[in-house]
Parts: C-alpha cells; structure tokens; sequence
C-alpha cells in the first residue's frame, strides 16, 4: 500500500469518524442539536461522497475528482461535527468540552469550501484536467476568491451568528476598513459558480462519445445546484421563514449526495450509458407528477368549490381523474420528451411500433425485421442470427447456418427473451453518441425476433422432412433398381444359359447321348445355384422369417455373420411393418458393424421399453460411425423416421459403436 | 460366319459360343467387357459381333455404346445387340442404320429364328425383337392413327417386316404363299403412303421411320 493509497484511507475514515462522533454529539445536544432526518440525509451524502470518493482514489489513482470527493466527506463532516460540538458543549453541557469558540468558528466560517469543491470539480471533470490552458487564470481568480473569503470570515471582527452571538472568537478581526473586501470576494465567488457551469458547458459542446456521456451524468444532477438555490431564494421572498432553512437544508445534503454519485459513475464509467434512459425517465415522471398533481388541486378545488367543503366527491373525482389519465397521459409525456430530447428513439420507436402492427394484421413479414433494425439504426451491415435450440446451431433468415462470430469489425449484442437465447444481433460498432438505442429497438422487436427465429426453425425442420422423404423415395428406387439387376442379371441370365445348355443338350442327343447327359446334369446344377439366388433375392425384399416374428428373424440374421453375434429379444410380436423396420435396422446396423467396425463381437437387442420398439446394435468396434459421413447410416435414420421413431449413434474408440432405435408402437 | 461374343456372363457366353458352333459357326473371340471389344473387332474382322447391351463396369449402356461405335468404324459389319429388357430408343436408333440387330435374350432359346436372325444382320440385314416392334405397333395411340386402317393380317405383316423378314421370311413364319405375303404388303405400303421398294432392308427402314415419326408425333 503506497503513501497516497494510505492517505486516501486515512481521509476517509477520518471523515467517517468525524461523521460518527458528530451524529452521537448531535444526540447529546438533544433539543439542541439538528432533527434526525437531517443527519440522515447528510449521512447519506458523506457516505456518497466519503464512499465514490475511495473507489475513483482505488480504481484512478492520481485522479483529482477523487480526492475532491473525499475533501467533500471530510469537509461535511469536520463542519457537521463543529456544529455538534458547538451545540453540545455550549448549550447542552455548558463548559464540558474544550475550545468550543473554535467548533463555532468552523461551523461559521468553513462552508463556502463545500461550494470549492464543487466548482473545482466542475473544473477538471471528468479527465482531471482543466478544460484549457486559459483556464489557469479563471481557476486561480476562484481560488483566490473563495480564499479571500475565508480569510475575511475567520477574522471577522464582528460576533458570530446565533445562538452563538455572545461567545468570543478564537482569532484576532481585521481592520474594519479591509471589510470592502467583502463584496470583491463574495463577486468572485459566485463569478466562480457560473465559471464552473461554463466550463461543464464548454466541455459538453466538444466532447464526443464517452466523455459526453459522463457530462451528461455530472449535468443531470449539477441542475439540483440552481434548483437549491432558486428554490431558496423563493423561500427568501416568500418569507414564511419557519421551515424554509429546513427545505434549504434538505436540498442541499440531496444535492452534496447526489452529485458525488453521479460524479462517480462517471468517472468510474458504471453503467455509464443509463444516462439517457435516467434523464428521460426522470424528465417524463417529473413532468408527469406536475401534471397529475395539477389536475388533481385544480378538480379538488373547483368540486370543492361548487360542491362545498367537507363532500367526499372532489377528492374521490380528483382520484378517479388522476387514476384515469395516468397512463395515457404517460404515453404522451414520454413521447413529448421522447420527440423534443431524442428524435433517434422516437422514430425508431415509431417504426417499430408500426411494423408490429403490420406484422399482427398480416401485412409485414417477421422476417423483415432484419431490414427493419438496418434502416432504424442506420447500419447497412447489420444482421441476425437465430439460434436453434435443438442443434445449437446459429443461422440466417434462410436458415443456412451462419457464422456468429464476426472478423470484419461488427460486434455481437445477444438477443434474449424471457432468459433464453433467441440469437444474436451483428452489428457496426456503436454510435457512442446514440447509446442504449440498440438495445432498446432490439427489445422493441423482441417479438417479431422470436416469431421469425420460430419460423426458421419450422422451415429446417420442413427442409429436413422433405429432404428425408427424397432420400427415402430414393432410397426405395435404388432399392428397385437393384432386384431389377439383380434379376435381370442374376437369376434371368441363370435361366437363359441353363435353356442353352438344354438347347446344346438337344444338339449332342443326336451325336452322342453320354455328353448330352452331362449337360443336362449341369443344367440341373444350375437350376440349383439359380433357386438359391432367387431364395437371397426374396431374403432381400423381406426375410420369411419375419413371419415366426422379430426374434427368429433375428436370430437367423446372427446365424449368417462372419463373426459371433449375441441375440438379446423375447418373443413379443409387434406390428409387421415395425417388425420389418427393426429387421433391416437392425441388418444394416450388424452389416456395418461386420463391414467397419473391426470388431469382434457384436450384440443385437429388441424390446419393448416406454411403448416403443427399442432395437440395438452394439459393438466392441473402433467406434468412428456418424449419421453425418456415409449414407448407410442417414439411411436408417430416414427409416426410423418414416416410422415416426428416431435414431441414436454412439460412437467411440473406448466403447465402439451402439445404434439404437426407438420405433413407437401403440 | 465368324463371330465375336462380348458378354460378362460367363455361362451365358460360353452358352452362346456353343449355340453358333452348334450351328456350324466359328467364333473367333469371346470377351467379358466392352473394353477390348474395338481392337478385337478390328483385328479379327468378324461377320457379326453378338454383345450385351449392359456390361461392366457401370452395367448401364456400355454394350451400345460399343455397338455404336463398331458401326461407326465397321459400317459393313454386322451387330446383334442383345438385351435382358426392352429399350426402344436405342433399339430404333441403331437399327435404321441396317446390318443391325436388336435382340432380347430370352430370344436364343428360339435356335433357328436366332441364328437366322444373326445370319439376317450378317448380311446386311435388320433384326428387331418383336416385342419392340409390339410396342411401335401398339394400338389405340390416335384416332387418326394410320394402322387403324390395316386388317389383322396386314397388321401381322407389318410386324414382321419391321423386325426384319423377308417376304419368303414372313410366308414362312405365317404359313402363307409368297404371293400372299407379296399382296399383304403392297397393301400395308399402300395404307401407310411407304413408296415401294424391293429392298427388303430398305422397306424396313421405311416401316420404322414411319412407326417411330407416328409415335412420336402422337
């Protein structure tokens, strides 16, 4: 922990303490001290301050605001605890404490400092820097002022002020003549205040992108300065008097908690984008909360009026009204300020709300809402991606999977709904001028983003239903092209050359009988090889076995492998066509196996389980098998599915291949 | 007449080999592809080459393919082409070329129409299945269908001239006097608007046109 790092803790527990000792000072003073609500909201401004103070100290070491922070803290508290102090120690518990003339002094005298911290925070925001080199001059006239000031009310020659008139002052005065000073530094103080705002001002017109931003977080609460200040002078000339130091005192704390917070989120760039959604938030509850309590004064008073005092009815219309015109009266608010602070998000909003409704009455497409987010935020570039559960796959509006992650300079900003991924926005990077905009279109068309991400999906599973179905026609005419062939070449090819061997046999019978007997044995012998052939033939189209069931089919299907195949099934008879199903499933799967999988043993299994035909071929194999590479396998998936069942492939080194399929079976 | 055989088959073939010597033939090559059937062809000068339309490897067209192109290098050369199934595009296109044959299989067990046939493209001649000409002839294919107008019996003759007989061929096969036979046909070729021709190649290449301009064109 370096020398400075120390020092800013020291600050801070220093003001923390003085906060503390104050508040127990306060409750010792008793009648004397200030009401407890104060001491909480000026509680709350120290910890604002004491606390950003600390964190822009840790996370911007060497930045002034920091430091200006925590001065704020200590300042507030040293002065809170002066005037606890002073309020116990000379009129709760006369003589208890020492030195309680310089408690009152502080008190007195100290707090044009807080308004010092505050300018030079105006001052150097948010880089730490002054605006300009020019700005040396303006910033010493300030510091010259307030220190002239200082001076002047810590010599004063004159008593100090009630209660505490008649204690004496721990300083020497000055001359009377130096009190022409007064006005000098209290001109120079206030030309200090607006050289603050000026500076802010002048920052803000240049400022671009992020800098703008924390500006506008400094300005957005920077405002409640005038606003206490009108607001006390009002309550100067409206001299009621009795509660107006207490509102005066209640604006300020809020204002000396208010802007060390800002002051902190800007510097410290949390969330610094909110600006804008706060501002206009705060702008349309603001204005809204005028209104309505407008509205409802003026019914109370004029069914007041014409109804006499005491009816229930004005107030209960007054509610009704209020109640009534709350929500199109909000619509209205926001889309005034909305129009006259940010045209970006009011005509993105416009369109978006149109295009839902074009969408609901039938005249938009959901997939237009990618043009849509190009044209409302101006980014030719921009695109969607729609996530697919299922395949956790990303895609384009075509629903061709597409790449999510772009090289080109386009960031990504995820769009979800109700916490699951819908897909993902790509987009130009940010106009840092138009924060948050993004965002909000995007949520503005979070339905129209979820109708079209539905549709493409639908649309792939189409496309994969209809091209499962080409496969399977194609399938089935490969499958007819074959025992074509093979009847044609094979079992009619057979027929014909026995039929010339007869012929031949025909032809010898004249010359000599014993060769003529020969070829008629090698006929026969063909016929044989010929029945057999048409005997595979018809195994082919389907096995006649499938007619004793599933199990012996099976079992005759293991009998006929190059290698040992286990057989795990019962007798239970399913329907023919599931039956069939699982045979050739399970005779392509065991073909495979024998064919690729190198393995030694192989075990088929069909069962009943949950209400479907559950076949398995497992292996001990090298594993490698994919639906994806060679069609065998999509081939069977395809079956599968034609029977509304689904295909599992498990496949690896360790435990070779399991197929399995799930034929549903009432 | 000397013969080449290409056929994948071996029992087929060497069926085939037996069949031709059986009928005083001498077959000079037997083959089990298409590959090797040019140079064969051309070395040993054949009377007829006998193949199969479907060979390895791809078992498609490779036996027509070869036909093609034997006729196109040896015009004079006969080619009997034969096949599991029909196929009558192809059977068409190569037989209006003439010295040309078009055979299904099952067609060997007939012994004498067989090697008569063979003899026929041997010469010169046409030989196509009947069962293509069957197809050409098929009725009921347009009402203005010209074949409409021919008698059963002239329809028999039509079907024989176009797989290749003579006249002699067909009073035989219809136990019928040439005369006969000679009177059917003038009047076929009359129906049908063919211009007469002693050529008996000739007429059947004027027969098929005809047939195969009318299915196309219905």
């Amino acid at each position: 922990m370096g020398k400075s790092s120390l020092g800013r803790w020291v600050v801070a527990a220093a003001a923390v303490t003085f906060g503390a000792l104050a508040v127990v000072l306060n409750a010792l003073a008793g009648s004397h001290g200030e009401p407890a609500w104060q001491w909480v909201l000026a509680g709350a401004a120290v910890l604002a301050s004491s606390g950003v103070g600390l964190l822009v100290a840790i996370r911007r070491p060497g930045h002034p605001i920091g430091w200006l922070l925590l001065a704020n803290a200590f300042l507030l508290t040293t002065i809170g605890f002066a005037q606890a102090y002073a309020a116990y120690a000379l009129q709760e518990q006369p003589g208890a404490l020492p030195g309680p003339e310089w408690a009152v002094l502080w008190d007195q005298s100290a707090w044009p400092l807080l308004f010092a911290v505050l300018i030079a925070i105006a001052f150097v925001f948010p880089d730490g820097r002054l605006p300009s080199p020019r700005w040396r001059r303006v910033a010493f006239g300030a510091a010259a002022s307030f220190a002239a000031f200082l001076v002047l009310s810590f010599f004063d020659p004159e008593p100090f002020e009630a209660p505490y008139e008649r204690v004496d002052r721990p300083l020497p005065g000055l001359p009377e003549m130096l009190g022409v000073l007064w006005p000098l530094a209290l001109l120079g103080m206030v030309a200090s205040l607006f050289a603050g705002a000026q500076a802010v001002r002048v920052r803000f017109r240049r400022a671009r992108g992020i800098e703008r931003l924390q500006l506008r977080w400094l300005a957005y609460t920077a405002v409640l300065v005038p606003a206490t200040l009108i607001v006390c002078l009002a309550g100067t000339l409206a001299a009621d008097g009795v509660e107006q130091k207490d509102v005066f005192n209640a604006l300020f704390f809020f204002m000396l908690g208010a802007i060390p917070t800002s002051v902190g989120v800007a510097v410290l760039r949390y969330r610094l984008y909110a600006i804008d959604r706060v501002i206009n938030r705060t702008l349309v509850y603001g204005v809204l909360t005028l209104l309505l309590a407008g509205a409802y004064a003026a019914t109370t008073l004029v069914l007041g009026t014409a109804l006499g005092s005491g009816s229930a009815w004005p107030t209960a219309a007054a509610t009704l009204l209020v109640s009534v015109a709350f929500r199109p009266l909000r619509v209205r608010v926001q889309d005034a300020v909305d129009r006259r602070f940010n045209r970006a998000r009011y005509e993105a909003r416009r369109q978006i709300v149109r295009f839902l409704d074009d969408l609901r009455a039938g005249r938009a497409a959901p997939e237009a809402v990618e043009p849509l987010l190009r044209e409302v935020l101006s980014d030719p570039r921009l695109e969607l991606r729609f996530f697919l559960p299922e395949s956790e796959l990303y895609v384009d509006g075509h629903g061709y999977p597409a790449g999510h992650q772009p090289d080109d300079g386009r960031v990504r900003t995820p769009v979800t709904r109700a916490g699951l991924p819908l897909g993902m926005v790509l987009h130009s990077p940010i106009d840092e001028n138009r924060p948050g905009l993004l965002d909000e279109v995007v949520e503005g068309a979070g339905l129209a983003i979820e109708i079209a991400r539905l549709r493409v999906e639908l649309r792939r599973q189409l496309d994969e239903v209809d091209a499962s179905r080409a496969r399977i026609v194609s399938a089935g005419y490969q499958e007819r092209r074959r025992l074509e062939r093979d009847l044609h070449d094979g079992a009619q090819q057979r027929l014909i050359s026995i039929g010339l061997a007869l012929r031949h046999a025909q032809h010898e019978l004249a010359v000599s009988p014993e060769e003529a007997s020969d070829s008629i044995d090698g006929a026969v012998t063909e016929i044989d090889v010929a029945i057999e052939e048409l005997q595979e033939l018809a195994r082919g189209v389907r096995p006649a076995q499938l007619d004793a069931g599933l199990t012996p089919a099976l079992r005759e299907l293991a009998a006929r492998a190059p290698l040992p195949v286990q057989v795990k099934a019962n007798e239970e008879r399913f329907p023919q066509e599931i039956e069939a199903a699982a045979y050739f499933i399970a005779s392509e799967g065991l073909t495979n196996a024998v064919k690729h999988s190198e393995a030694r043993q192989v075990t088929l299994s069909a069962e009943r389980l949950n209400g479907k035909l559950t076949v398995s071929i497992s292996d001990d194999g090298i594993g490698g098998a994919s639906a994806t590479r060679g069609s065998g396998l999509r081939g069977l998936a395809d079956r599968a599915a034609a029977h509304g069942g689904k295909l599992a492939i498990e496949s690896n080194p360790d435990c070779g291949t399991v197929l399995t399929a799930e034929l549903p079976c009432v | 007449m000397r013969v080449v055989i290409a056929e994948d088959q071996v029992l087929l073939r060497e069926g085939l080999a037996r069949l031709f010597e059986d009928g005083g033939h001498e077959v000079v090559a037997s083959l089990a592809d298409a590959e090797h059937l040019l140079p064969t062809v051309a070395g040993h000068r054949p009377d007829l080459v006998v193949l199969d339309v479907r060979m390895p490897p791809s078992f498609t067209d490779e036996g027509a393919r070869a036909a093609k192109q034997i006729k196109e290098q040896h015009p004079e050369l006969g080619v009997l082409v034969l096949s599991q199934h029909i196929e009558t595009a192809h059977a068409v296109e190569l037989v209006t070329q003439g010295g040309f044959g078009y055979l299904l299989k099952n067609r060997v067990l007939d012994v004498g129409a067989f090697l008569a046939a063979a003899e026929r493209v041997a010469t010169g001649g046409s030989a196509l299945d009947p069962q293509v000409v069957a197809s050409l002839v098929s009725p009921g294919r347009a009402k203005e269908d010209p074949l409409a107008a021919l008698s059963a019996r002239e329809r028999e003759v039509l079907e024989l001239m176009a797989e290749g007989l003579t006249n002699a061929g067909i009073a035989k096969r219809l136990v019928l006097s040439e005369r006969t036979v000679e009177a059917h046909v003038r009047s076929v070729l009359m129906k049908l608007s063919i211009p007469e021709s002693g050529d008996a190649h000739r007429r059947v290449l004027a027969v098929l046109a005809h047939l195969t301009a009318a299915q196309i064109q219905y």
